[in-house]
């Protein structure tokens, strides 16, 4: 049974033993699932869990205009103002270029010029490829929390952490309204459990298993924490033999050798999770020893 | 590449990710994600009226070091007071008989069931499991556990190994324990099928000393038990989860209860001696266990049904069912139902007749004979702070034992030869 909110862009169901509240951000179908039979809560909780997502998107979408994104993408030499959450989202991303010694670099989204992930065998000329290099360095970009400048032809790119700091942004939120109540946050598949839910039931979720042409669907259980998927598997280019993945070394402007086609992680948070998936696809064939050192669960997909 | 120099950055990334999320800094030091001790105890007080008494203590621990890498160890302390019943058939006169130790008698009055009421012990259990997973979709767990009480030692192992197929939504598991059972009774192990001396048949202590000892065996004896244990869980969808197990145990050795008797009686189905009881020394058991969960809207529903069947006759049939219902966020109520049902072993004899010759094995003990039994429970929970819980449970128990098809001769047809047993369970458990 389906009832309309009076927020037209979110969709509340009972589900049984709890509610589940379904929207569409971030290119992404979300649901908020609430361990509560009150309605009214939930339908609360769905509606900040809304506002919040778009917030977000809204911010830090590099398809918008006039956005944050946009701002500091347009401030080249000149400089742009940061606020708080932007800072620190800078900051982030600043700890994850240096732990991965540059691999993880939120400039290197200017590749998508060279690069169509199609699945056709249209390879970039190298030219191309070598002309983007010298606009990409996150080293080379100077912010402090009120600032930051970026040399001309630089942009930033918030698309690998945007939609997991989401789910666990929502996920602050909605805890901080009602602390004792768990809810499941699931932006298409990059989620965060609030707590455990009472009388030590698990979440039981559907997501789109990254293996096949989504035909299946696979149940996970969750308990509690965050889990993020990397990588697509329609996502790639193919040509004599070889299959190159959307993963780029932001160092080369090429596709990463032997990376896995879908890499998810469970860890505390679910940026942590996506950060840690990322860079394992990052590492290529060395992505289980990766993940295995990091003594994290798990599941790779090749 | 600097990754691989600094292998373990979950660490650093941690830090990064409780700043940027504004979360305490409790997390970094704590990056893994281990959880911490969580401790069950619980102390349940079951008596049976006019027989036995046990008070137990349950002091259980687990820990997740990270990784689905989990360790779990249980203390459990019983003690055992009370009567139990002896096998011997009620008379229509009082009588008498000897203590197992060989040391004193005891009277029983006319028309009661014969007990022995000097049923006291204290055991000690200690149970340790490590459970991991092994590589990609395996898991393999193992055990040790012991048990010691004043004339029982046991030890076992165990080890189980368990593979995800389908994102986990199917387990199969197969495992196999192994225990060793040594049993040196006080008074020492009755002879199968001799007589029970009484004092009043001798003339001297030294002589009835003399007649008790040569019914005994010296030392201890021991039997060896091999479980293998096939499994099958299935999750069918969000609501359902699905288990069917098969096991299959050998068990070689001393099965024999050195403190039950049988009464040999006459056409008038008075008794002419007693005699001690006498088990064979070896039994294959099959099991097969179906047990499936359901969530409903506010709770769980829990059915299981098991079939045993064994080479000594022995099937039974058990079926389970709890139904959880949430009262409130913090609080749930649980009513428990159980049936059971088994019939006689093959050497199963209420008595046997004077007139007749010996059976190769023979056991008047009601456990191993046919009867019904039933549980009736309910359990009330309260969820507290931080995943502690405090929980309550009292169970009404029942056996009837039933005669299985023996003609009743004489006097036996007027007395109660298969008095049913009730029992009262509570218990306090309390997590942390």
């Amino acid at each position: 049974m389906s009832q309309t909110p009076d927020l037209p862009e979110i969709e509340l169901s009972w589900q049984g033993d709890h509610y589940c509240g379904r929207f569409s951000a971030m290119a992404s179908p979300c649901e908020l699932l609430i361990d509560s039979n009150d309605r009214k809560l939930a339908e609360h909780l769905t509606t900040l869990a809304f506002y919040e997502a778009k917030r977000i998107e809204h911010k830090y979408s590099r398809y918008l205009t006039g956005n944050t994104c946009h701002r500091i993408n347009h401030s080249a030499g000149k400089g742009a103002a940061l606020d708080e959450e932007t800072y620190k989202l800078l900051c982030f991303a600043d700890s994850c270029f240096s732990l991965s010694d540059g691999l993880f670099d939120i400039t290197s989204g200017v590749l998508r010029r060279a690069w169509k992930f199609d699945g056709s065998d249209r390879l970039p000329a190298p030219q191309q490829v070598k002309s983007l290099l010298p606009l990409i360095g996150w080293q080379k970009i100077e912010f402090d929390a009120n600032r930051i400048l970026m040399p001309e032809g630089f942009e930033l790119d918030f698309g690998g952490i945007g939609k997991e700091y989401a789910v666990d942004a929502v996920a602050k939120k909605c805890a901080e309204l009602v602390p004792h109540c768990s809810m499941l946050v699931n932006f298409g598949g990059d989620i965060q459990v609030t707590r455990a839910r009472r009388n030590k039931q698990c979440w039981h979720i559907g997501i789109e298993n990254p293996d096949s042409d989504g035909r299946a669907n696979r149940l996970l259980r969750i308990a509690h924490g965050g889990l993020a998927t990397s990588g697509d598997a329609r996502r790639f280019l193919y040509k004599d033999g070889v299959r190159y993945s959307h993963i780029l070394n932001p160092k080369t402007g090429y596709p990463v050798s032997h990376a896995p086609r879908s890499v998810t992680v469970a860890s505390e948070h679910c940026v942590q999770a996506g950060i840690l998936a990322t860079l394992a696809l990052l590492q290529g064939k060395n992505a289980e020893s990766f993940l295995t050192q990091q003594g994290v669960t798990h599941w790779i997909y090749r | 590449m600097q990754l691989n120099q600094r292998n373990n950055i979950i660490g650093a990334l941690t830090a990064a990710t409780c700043s940027l999320l504004g979360t305490p800094a409790i997390a970094q030091e704590s990056p893994s994600t281990a959880e911490p001790w969580q401790f069950d105890t619980a102390i349940l007080y079951y008596g049976e009226s006019e027989r036995v008494t046990a008070v137990e203590g349950v002091f259980s621990a687990s820990k997740d070091f990270g990784n689905e890498h989990i360790f779990s160890g249980k203390i459990t302390i019983d003690g055992l007071t009370g009567a139990s019943a002896t096998g011997a058939v009620a008379q229509p006169s009082a009588q008498t008989f000897t203590r197992p130790s060989g040391k004193g008698e005891y009277q029983i009055a006319a028309g009661e069931t014969p007990l022995d009421d000097t049923f006291r012990d204290t055991r000690i259990q200690l149970n340790g499991q490590w459970t991991q997973p092994l590589w990609q979709d395996y898991r393999v767990s193992s055990g040790v556990h012991l048990s010691k009480e004043y004339d029982y030692l046991s030890m076992a192992v165990n080890a189980n190994l368990a593979r995800d197929f389908n994102q986990r939504n199917t387990t199969v598991s197969a495992g196999l324990s192994y225990a060793f059972d040594s049993i040196d009774p006080e008074g020492g192990r009755p002879v199968a099928f001799a007589s029970m001396p009484l004092r009043s048949d001798y003339a001297t202590d030294q002589a009835f000393d003399d007649a008790f000892d040569a019914t005994r065996l010296s030392g201890s004896d021991d039997k060896n038990t091999l479980d293998l244990m096939l499994g099958l869980t299935q999750v069918i969808n969000r609501r359902t989860i699905m288990q069917l197990n098969y096991g299959l145990s050998v068990v070689d050795g001393y099965m024999t209860d050195p403190f039950k008797m049988l009464s040999v009686v006459n056409p008038q189905g008075l008794t002419q001696d007693l005699l001690y009881e006498n088990r064979p020394d070896s039994r294959t058991r099959h099991n097969v266990f179906w047990q499936t969960k359901y969530a409903l809207d506010s709770g769980v529903a829990d059915l299981s049904y098991r079939f045993t069947t064994d080479d000594w006759d022995i099937d039974s049939h058990t079926l389970d069912s709890r139904l959880r219902f949430n009262l409130t966020q913090d609080s749930y109520i649980q009513p428990h139902f159980r049936y059971y049902q088994q019939s006689a072993a093959d050497f199963y004899r209420p008595y046997l007749m004077a007139a007749e010759g010996l059976p190769q094995f023979a056991s008047a003990d009601y456990r191993v004979g046919e009867m019904t039994a039933f549980t009736l429970g309910l359990k009330y929970g309260m969820l507290l702070d931080d995943g502690k819980e405090l929980s309550f449970r009292i169970e009404y128990y029942q056996q009837n034992p039933k005669n299985p098809g023996f003609a009743e001769p004489g006097v036996l047809q007027d007395l109660d030869l298969y008095p049913s047993v009730k029992a009262v369970m509570a218990q306090v458990s309390y997590r942390f």
